[in-house]
């Protein structure tokens, strides 16, 4: 809602040039690469082409970060001529671009911008602000050239071995710090809630904190084949749209601590009023409940065809359903009962806790069909 | 809605049940693990398989009919909402609204500020008021309301596809006895109407064991401890069944190549199927669900590992027993499984971390002695690579429960176990001892002929001893031989020199047994001291495995069998349809907003009324509320 801000020329003119480059982009990897690829992951690429070309239009920090990070994907594909030992070769390879480098600076980066954001919020001063979100925005942009070198760098092993970066747990942390700081990102432009990334920023360090662990302690960080049951392209859009829920999820659980916070009057003049905090929460998990929602029923398509069964009560689905209960009650709580504040604060909280299990304690402590992320 | 909520709680706390209890196991397990009065009670509750639950379906019912009692008694309400346009509202009340505003006319006309509404998406209805004025009523976003309708719609149809893929045909038909779960293994044809569903059985999944070559007209359906036979539509042969391998040696895909001829009209459909491509026919969807053994063929080498007897040969087939008279005992071997790929962690050396690699074939089996008590054997065919080193390894354990306890035997220079094999053999001979021995003692520093004699007569018996039972039994000896006050430092000497003891004869015999076979070397040369160590070691801890029965796998014929299963699912179809509704009526109730204006112009007044509400209160409505009024203002 609210008022539509007409572009500006030099906007239009930017989003006419992204959407041609995309467009260019698509057609070329169409004619180089249709041998390799079946009719739905034709699909696939240009859907993501069409969702891209939307969001660089709506959004033109996106752009940006999509303009950069293809850049420098692009960058370090040629640094690599081909073969992995170009990591070792080459300097730029081995400090900044090669899969492993960029995700570490981006486990790097995120911790940095967390202190930055609670300098922010205790000084006050606008720098501190603006610093914090760029430094997000490049540990974004250099966890999307990791993930997408990554996926590159799969195939180098072994043409066979090749496949797209969400296929197990180290992958889709990743891929949950970058989901949960684009939303989070897009909602500080929108919602001018700059103060909230001392919090969100909470969340997305203790996922690094756990892909450090990951990688030093267990070398999950290994590209794997995949087994045969991944072997899908409902993969390619299971897991992303899975993960947008839980990010969604998990900032609504990080602003609903500032709220509570807020509410009980600790470091209380330092954030926002109430009612934006809410209605934040509100934004997130709505969101949230229907990425959830599409992908558990992805899922369910998905495992009709690998199990041979749309439900099979497995853990992890079963956990997903009771994630998808838990927010639906939320929201009927706030959308019918009207109910608000602390209450809803605390029950986004306990969201958090029930959503990690299913995320990551489900493969902790049970066992079942999904083959992914055993620890 | 109370009512709604608690089955949904119960729903989930039921489902939450099924995660942490692992389900449909045997039955034993749980026994196991509640003894038998929990047992009893959580198989009545029917917590073995909760989603199967008599219980857990009639929640499904209850949310059914509830959901729907809901939308029936919601929707009239809905429509008439939806056509209603609220005209009849007062001036007082629109000044009541949060978002009422009044300004001056300036130029007011009704037909541009309604032309100006709908360019906004608002359906208008215009209404002159006798002797009072001009009532403009728009609204927008109406659709939020349907989404109400959609989502609730969509569980309803969501449960419905979910009770009919659930076994319900069964449970009725088990309830008044017409159907009974069978326990006993029986040849398919003497399985009583009573234990077979028929072809039209609404739903199932079923699954299917078929051997290379086989041939099968009917599944099988898990039901609680037993099974079913679920009769299907045609026959499945599988003509070939085919696991893929990455580079790294991981499986990349299982393929069947399946014929599959339908029962009435006898056409038939070649298809390989795999993981996330399966094959649908006569509405029974057929997946790649499993595989092992179909019945393996293994030509063996028997080695006794504690005699010098020479090998011989021996032929198995998997899930068949083979009987052994060995070492006086009457011994059946059952052979359980084979694997031809085995991917294990294995590292290079200590420095390297370890790998996930093929280590080749192996194979699984029970040795079972005359009393009826098995130890299970697991043995690979190829030497594996352990710290730089070659070791063929073969694990024993007591019962399933354990881990097994590896048995590792040092490879010689050709990779195979023939060294070891020539080794023990040696060992077990006494006449090449003694000769080893005395051997040693020419060439030796013993110089008077007492002392030589004195450490012949030691010599032999630590070997004697170490041949009978390995170094155990060489330190067993030894607390005889040593006077009860020597120190334990000394004790710890005289081990050591007892293993030295050992080591040397057993490199003489290596060494003569070299010398005679001169173009047959079976030893390596560069590293004799470490194999003959891991060898005497391998030796030693032979006497741990249970029976000192090595079988060694020469060739092998692999014959693989796949697990099918086989779906009925017409729920799929409303589960889906229900899973559209469901995204589209959430969008509808998440992001549309349902808008209401009113503009309101007295009779004679040059005042206008702005009224604006919406039935959920939210922020961003608010600031719309403020940008709108201005918009309004500024054309009139
Ligand atoms: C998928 C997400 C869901 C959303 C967004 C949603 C939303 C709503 C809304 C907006 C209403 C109020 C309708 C009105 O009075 O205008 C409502 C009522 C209700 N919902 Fe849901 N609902 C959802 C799922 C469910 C589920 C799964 C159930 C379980 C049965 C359920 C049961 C009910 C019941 C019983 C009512 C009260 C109806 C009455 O007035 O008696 N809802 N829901």
């Amino acid at each position: 809602m609210g008022l539509k801000m007409l572009p500006n020329i030099k906007d239009k003119f930017m989003n006419y040039s992204f959407s041609l480059l995309l467009a260019c982009l698509t057609i070329i990897a169409i004619s180089k690469f249709n041998n390799f690829m079946d009719n739905y992951e034709l699909i696939i690429l240009i859907g993501s082409a069409i969702t891209f070309t939307w969001m660089g239009n709506v959004w033109s920090n996106f752009r940006k970060l999509f303009l950069y990070t293809f850049l420098l994907s692009f960058i370090s594909i040629y640094f690599y001529k081909g073969t992995l030992e170009g990591i070792e070769l080459n300097f730029i390879l081995k400090y900044f671009l090669s899969s492993q480098s960029a995700i570490m600076w981006m486990t790097a980066l995120y911790p940095l911008s967390l202190v930055t954001y609670w300098v922010y919020l205790f000084s006050k001063q606008d720098f501190y602000g603006n610093l914090a979100t760029k430094i997000t925005w490049i540990a974004t942009m250099m966890g999307f050239v990791g993930l997408l070198v990554r996926w590159y760098e799969s195939y180098l092993i072994g043409i066979d071995v090749g496949h797209i970066p969400v296929s197990n747990l180290y992958e889709v942390f990743v891929l949950f710090c970058l989901i949960t700081s684009l939303l989070y990102l897009h909602y500080e432009e929108k919602l001018e809630i700059k103060k909230m990334g001392a919090f969100v920023l909470i969340i997305i360090t203790a996922a690094v904190a756990f892909i450090l662990w990951y990688t030093f302690e267990k070398g999950a960080n290994e590209i794997q084949p995949l087994v045969p049951a991944l072997q899908s392209y409902w993969m390619k859009i299971h897991v992303p749209a899975n993960f947008i829920g839980y990010g969604a999820f998990a900032m609504a659980a990080m602003i609903s601590v500032a709220y509570l916070l807020k509410d009980k009057g600790i470091i209380g003049s330092y954030l926002p009023e109430l009612n934006v905090l809410d209605e934040m929460t509100y934004k997130a998990i709505s969101i949230g409940f229907i990425f959830f929602t599409i992908a558990t029923i992805l899922g369910a398509v998905w495992a009709a065809e690998a199990w041979g069964g749309y439900w099979s009560w497995d853990p992890k689905e079963t956990w997903a359903l009771i994630v998808w209960l838990n927010y639906a009650a939320w929201l009927h709580l706030r959308l019918i009962k009207g109910l608000r504040g602390t209450v809803l604060a605390w029950w986004s909280l306990g969201g958090l806790v029930i959503t990690t299990f299913a995320f990551l304690g489900v493969n902790l402590f049970l066992s079942g069909l999904h083959s992914y992320g055993e620890l | 809605m109370r009512f709604a909520i608690a089955m949904f709680s119960f729903l989930a706390i039921a489902s939450i049940i099924g995660t942490v209890l692992k389900q449909n196991e045997p039955y034993n397990n749980y026994i196991i693990k509640f003894g038998q009065f929990w047992f009893e009670i959580f198989e009545k509750l029917g917590m073995y398989n909760v989603y199967q639950a008599f219980w857990f379906l009639l929640i499904l019912v209850f949310l059914i009919i509830s959901t729907s009692l809901c939308i029936s008694r919601n929707t009239p309400k809905i429509l008439k909402d939806y056509k209603s346009f609220q005209d009849r509202v007062r001036e007082k009340s629109l000044l009541s609204f949060k978002h009422s505003y009044q300004f001056p006319l300036k130029n007011f006309s009704v037909k541009k500020t309604i032309s100006f509404l709908k360019s906004h998406n608002y359906k208008v209805k215009h209404k002159v008021i006798e002797g009072n004025g001009d009532l403009i009523v728009a609204k927008k976003g109406d659709l939020q309301k349907f989404g109400y309708i959609f989502t609730h719609l969509a569980i309803v149809i969501i449960s419905i596809g979910g009770l009919l893929d659930g076994n319900l045909v069964f449970k009725v038909q088990e309830l008044i006895g017409t159907k009974q779960i069978q326990m006993e293994d029986q040849p398919l044809s003497k399985i009583p109407l009573k234990g077979r569903m028929s072809e039209d059985n609404l739903s199932y999944r079923a699954s299917i064991l078929l051997s290379e070559g086989d041939t099968k007209t009917a599944a099988i359906l898990r039901a609680k401890e037993g099974y079913l036979v679920q009769e299907i539509p045609f026959s499945i042969t599988l003509k070939n069944f085919n696991i893929k391998h990455y580079s790294t040696g991981q499986p990349k895909s299982f393929e069947s190549e399946l014929l599959v001829t339908d029962k009435k009209t006898g056409e038939t459909i070649n298809k390989t199927i795999s993981v996330n491509k399966p094959l649908t026919y006569k509405g029974v969807t057929i997946y790649q669900a499993a595989f092992e053994d179909g019945g393996s063929q293994l030509d063996l080498l028997v080695w006794d590992l504690n005699s010098s007897q020479p090998s011989f040969k021996m032929n198995s087939e998997i899930f068949k027993n083979n009987k052994l008279t060995f070492e006086n005992q009457n011994l059946t071997l059952e052979f359980k499984d084979f694997r031809k790929f085995n991917i294990l962690e294995v590292g290079q050396n200590e420095e390297k971390k370890p790998k996930p690699t093929n280590v080749g074939p192996n194979f699984l089996y029970k040795v079972r002695n005359e009393s009826g008590q098995a130890k299970e054997y697991q043995t690979y065919q190829l030497p594996m690579l352990v710290d730089g080193k070659y070791f063929f390894m073969s694990g024993m354990r007591n019962s399933p429960q354990e881990e097994f306890k590896y048995l590792k035997i040092p490879a010689d220079d050709n990779l195979s176990i023939e060294g070891f094999m020539v080794l023990k053999s040696l060992l077990n001979n006494p006449q090449k001892v003694q000769n080893a021995i005395n051997k040693g003692i020419n060439t030796s520093a013993f110089t008077t002929a007492g002392k030589k004699e004195a450490f012949k007569l030691g010599a032999k018996n630590i070997i004697n001893a170490f041949v009978g039972g390995g170094y155990n039994s060489v330190v067993d000896e030894m607390d005889l031989n040593i006077p009860d006050q020597a120190s334990i430092a000394d004790k710890e000497k005289a081990i050591k020199t007892y293993i030295n003891i050992i080591y040397l004869v057993s490199q003489e015999l290596v060494r003569g047994y070299q010398v005679k076979n001169n173009d047959d070397i079976v030893f390596p040369i560069n590293d004799a001291p470490r194999f003959i160590q891991d060898a005497l070691t391998a030796y030693s801890d032979s006497f741990f495995y249970g029976v000192p029965l090595y079988l060694e796998l020469k060739e092998f014929k692999e014959v693989q069998a796949s697990g099918l299963q086989l779906t009925k699912s017409p729920g799929q179809f409303w589960v889906y349809l229900g899973s559209i509704l469901l995204v589209l009526g959430i969008f509808c109730m998440i992001y549309i907003q349902e808008i209401r204006l009113w503009i309101f112009r007295k009779k004679g007044s040059n005042r206008l009324i702005v009224s604006l509400a919406t039935n959920r209160d939210r922020m961003d409505f608010d600031q719309y509320a403020i940008e709108f009024k201005d918009k309004i203002k500024k054309i009139t």
